[in-house]
């Protein structure tokens, strides 16, 4: 045996499944792995999502169908730190989190590398739909997934540097009927399981509901405050802060004779500012918290950025600004830019790296 | 890859040839042994004789032994089933009993029992002197295991079951692991209830029994047709009950040579592995154990790395429990002992009717081979 095993995080879902039996065809010595995130066994009854129990016994399922072997990585203590608290921590200061943005690049695919290593295993993979390079002697070049309606690029931004030349991505040349139609001529039991939508620890998708589980009902994120106006009027109630993100309509009733919108949130007074739609727009966005994929932008350079996953990408012009902090003045204002969602920088199909929005 | 070598028999045992032999009639079909017709009376006639030869292998009389689906049944009968004809007083057990003791005991402790725990020593035995105050609280049972699953450490049942007699209280042994490997027999100690399993000996899983000794009182778990003497209704599974008996009749009879034959390949295979990973402890090794049973604590390893990695190698081991989605769980077993340390990392191997001396060696070197990788991950990543 010459090459070292490649460790493929297997979720249950048809995408990693059909990441696996790619590399298996490859020839590859292929170990499946599930990251389980939380306790599964304190919840009695059935699952819903992929991250559940059910994605652990079809990750194994497929396993067995490729005769490769398939194991279970505890990862709950760093999920709940790096991933859950943060979520919520990031919501009580008025911010609108992408919980599966930091756990892929903070959480799973580092924790990933440094626990195969440990098996003996220098490369790794997962069901993204990315392409990643490795260039000989160079630093690897991250490209968008081929199929456009299914790229995930937008949760990558954050995988580190040193883990990017382990990283395989075995699907991200395929588009999803691809990898389906791969999936059934396999044979392997997850070819038409439906895509998990909701975040993976809020299978109820209902996020107010969770914050006041974790928080307690008495905490201002989830306690009744004012909404205002820009100009301070106080025109209604709200249910808690922490239910509501920039851009959002809906739960706001009635104002003024016009709809309104969440503008902002203001987590030390526990109001939500609303405002007409007009008002939504932004031509300036600061990023905080950067990595780089392999390269550095300057100010002045020209880049796209995309500010939510599966929004288009839009053209701006990058400038360094204090602490390691980037603006991006955005050639067409953008709606709804909201804090603590990713701004990820492209050029082309090319992922130069990203930010959280401040 | 080379050959699996399967170190896993505490698990489960690989089904034996002459136990399959004698099932397989009882698997084309048979009547049902409540009917009256000549198919269902010769199916009552193999039922019993199954009875009687679990009786004989453990020295109770036939109308003792209720067949059950296996040893997590047959231990929810035991503690539940004499709770629920109790409801008073507490439910004891040894902190280090098997989940389906412990289930079955927090169950009981839901429905109004006293839950009391015995504490354990370093070596994973219960003190004769912690069950004596615990029976102050005037128990409706009293659990603690034979020879427990992952260390191995034999218990003082006589002790134990001594002290409850002459306390008046119902004494229970889970004895899944200890049948076939020390000498087991009910006409010989003081326990009213005993738990046997079929697969650890090399029968089929989902077949079980538990003794109940004349007179002791059980509230069944299981309603309906009144089989098992009215302790556990539904149709019996035939094979399955043919199988339990034939793999216990074997294994008590080879008892006092296998035990001598696997503590002798589990004394090679600690020695092989101590020997090569310096500083690896024998856990419960003051104790003494079931001849099959080998928990040895890694230092500078991780329990994930050593399990997964051995997997890789072809070598089934086990660590402590595992949890149903398949992540190891920290043993409440060495927790219990006072040897649990996150700096460890603990293994599990269980011998059987299958191992030989050859699998032992290539085992270990397999073993061997692995430390230096794991040792230098776990002290990269505390630098």
């Amino acid at each position: 045996m010459s090459r070292t095993p490649v460790v493929v995080a297997m979720s249950g879902g048809v995408d990693s499944s059909v990441a696996a039996a790619r590399l298996v065809e490859q020839g590859e010595r292929v170990i499946g792995v599930t990251m389980k995130t939380f306790c599964y066994t304190e919840q009695a009854g059935p699952t819903r999502t992929c991250c559940g129990l059910d994605g652990i016994l079809d990750a194994r399922r497929v396993c067995d169908t490729l005769g490769i072997p398939h194991h279970v990585f505890d990862m709950e203590e760093a999920f709940t730190r790096d991933v859950i608290d943060d979520f919520v921590s990031e919501y009580v200061a008025g911010r609108t989190p992408n919980p599966c943005v930091r756990c892929n690049s903070n959480t799973k695919i580092p924790d990933l590398l440094r626990r195969a290593q440990r098996l003996g295993a220098e490369r790794i993979a997962t069901g993204h739909y990315a392409r990643i390079e490795q260039a000989a002697g160079g630093a690897p070049v991250l490209r968008r997934g081929l199929d456009p309606a299914k790229d995930q690029t937008y949760f990558l931004w954050g995988v580190p540097q040193h883990v990017l030349p382990h990283l395989r991505l075995p699907v991200g040349d395929l588009t999803k009927p691809e990898v389906r139609a791969r999936a059934r001529a396999l044979g392997l039991s997850t070819a038409d399981k439906p895509e998990s939508q909701e975040i993976c620890f809020v299978p109820s998708g209902d996020y107010g509901d969770f914050l006041r589980l974790r928080l307690g009902a008495a905490h201002p994120a989830v306690s009744a405050g004012d909404l205002v106006a820009a100009d301070g009027e106080v025109v209604g109630r709200h249910a808690g802060y922490g239910r509501y993100t920039v851009g959002q309509r809906r739960g706001l009733g009635g104002g003024r004779g016009q709809p309104l919108y969440v503008l902002s949130v203001r987590p030390d007074r526990n109001e939500v500012v609303v405002g007409r739609e007009e008002e939504l727009y932004r031509d300036r966005v600061v990023l905080g918290g950067m990595n780089w994929i392999g390269v550095a932008v300057t100010t002045g350079q020209q880049v796209e950025v995309q500010l939510r996953y599966r929004a288009q990408p839009t053209a701006a012009a990058v400038e360094w600004v204090e602490d390691g902090r980037v603006a991006l003045h955005l050639t067409e204002a953008q709606r709804a830019v909201t804090p603590g969602q990713s701004g990820v920088l492209y050029s082309g199909d090319r992922v130069l790296g990203g930010g959280r929005i401040q | 890859m080379a050959a699996t070598i399967y170190l896993d028999h505490a698990a489960t045992s690989p089904l034996r040839p002459e136990v399959r032999d004698a099932m397989l009639p009882w698997l084309h079909g048979h009547g049902n042994p409540s009917s009256v017709h000549a198919a269902g009376r010769s199916a009552r006639v193999a039922l019993e004789h199954a009875r009687e030869q679990v009786a004989a292998a453990l020295g109770a009389g036939r109308g003792e032994i209720v067949f059950t689906s296996g040893g997590t049944e047959a231990n929810n009968l035991a503690v539940l089933g004499r709770w629920r004809r109790a409801r008073r007083g507490a439910v004891v057990c040894s902190a280090i009993e098997h989940s389906s003791v412990l289930g079955a005991a927090r169950a009981a402790a839901a429905d109004g029992a006293i839950l009391t725990l015995l504490a354990v020593d370093e070596e994973g035995s219960v003190q004769p002197e912690a069950l004596r105050d615990a029976l102050q609280l005037g128990p409706a049972v009293v659990s603690v295991m034979w020879g427990n699953n992952e260390v191995g450490t034999l218990q003082p049942i006589d002790a134990l079951g001594d002290l409850c007699r002459e306390a008046g209280v119902c004494f229970h042994a889970d004895a899944v692991q200890a049948v076939g490997r020390v000498p087991v027999r009910v006409d010989r100690s003081a326990c009213d209830l005993l738990t046997v399993s079929a697969h650890k000996l090399g029968g089929p899983p989902g077949a079980g029994a538990l003794f109940v000794r004349a007179g002791t009182r059980l509230e069944p778990l299981v309603h309906g047709g009144g089989q098992e003497h009215g302790l556990r209704a539904g149709t019996e599974n035939l094979a399955a009950a043919v199988g339990l008996a034939r793999a216990i009749e074997l294994a008590v009879a080879e008892q006092a040579s296998e035990a001598l034959r696997l503590a002798a390949l589990r004394d090679a295979l600690a020695e092989l592995i101590t020997s090569a990973a310096p500083g690896t402890r024998i856990n419960a090794a003051g104790a003494e154990r079931l001849p099959h049973i080998l928990s040895l604590s890694v230092p500078d390893a991780d329990r994930e790395a050593l399990l997964v990695s051995l997997d890789l190698e072809g070598v089934a081991a086990s660590a402590g429990s595992a949890c149903r989605s398949g992540t190891i769980e920290p043993s409440h077993v060495l927790s219990a002992m006072g040897s649990h340390d996150p700096d460890m990392a603990v293994i599990r191997l269980s011998l059987g009717l299958t191992s030989t001396e050859d699998e032992v060696r290539e085992a270990a070197r397999r073993f061997a081979a692995l430390i230096p990788r794991l040792r230098a991950h776990v002290l990269e990543a505390s630098r």
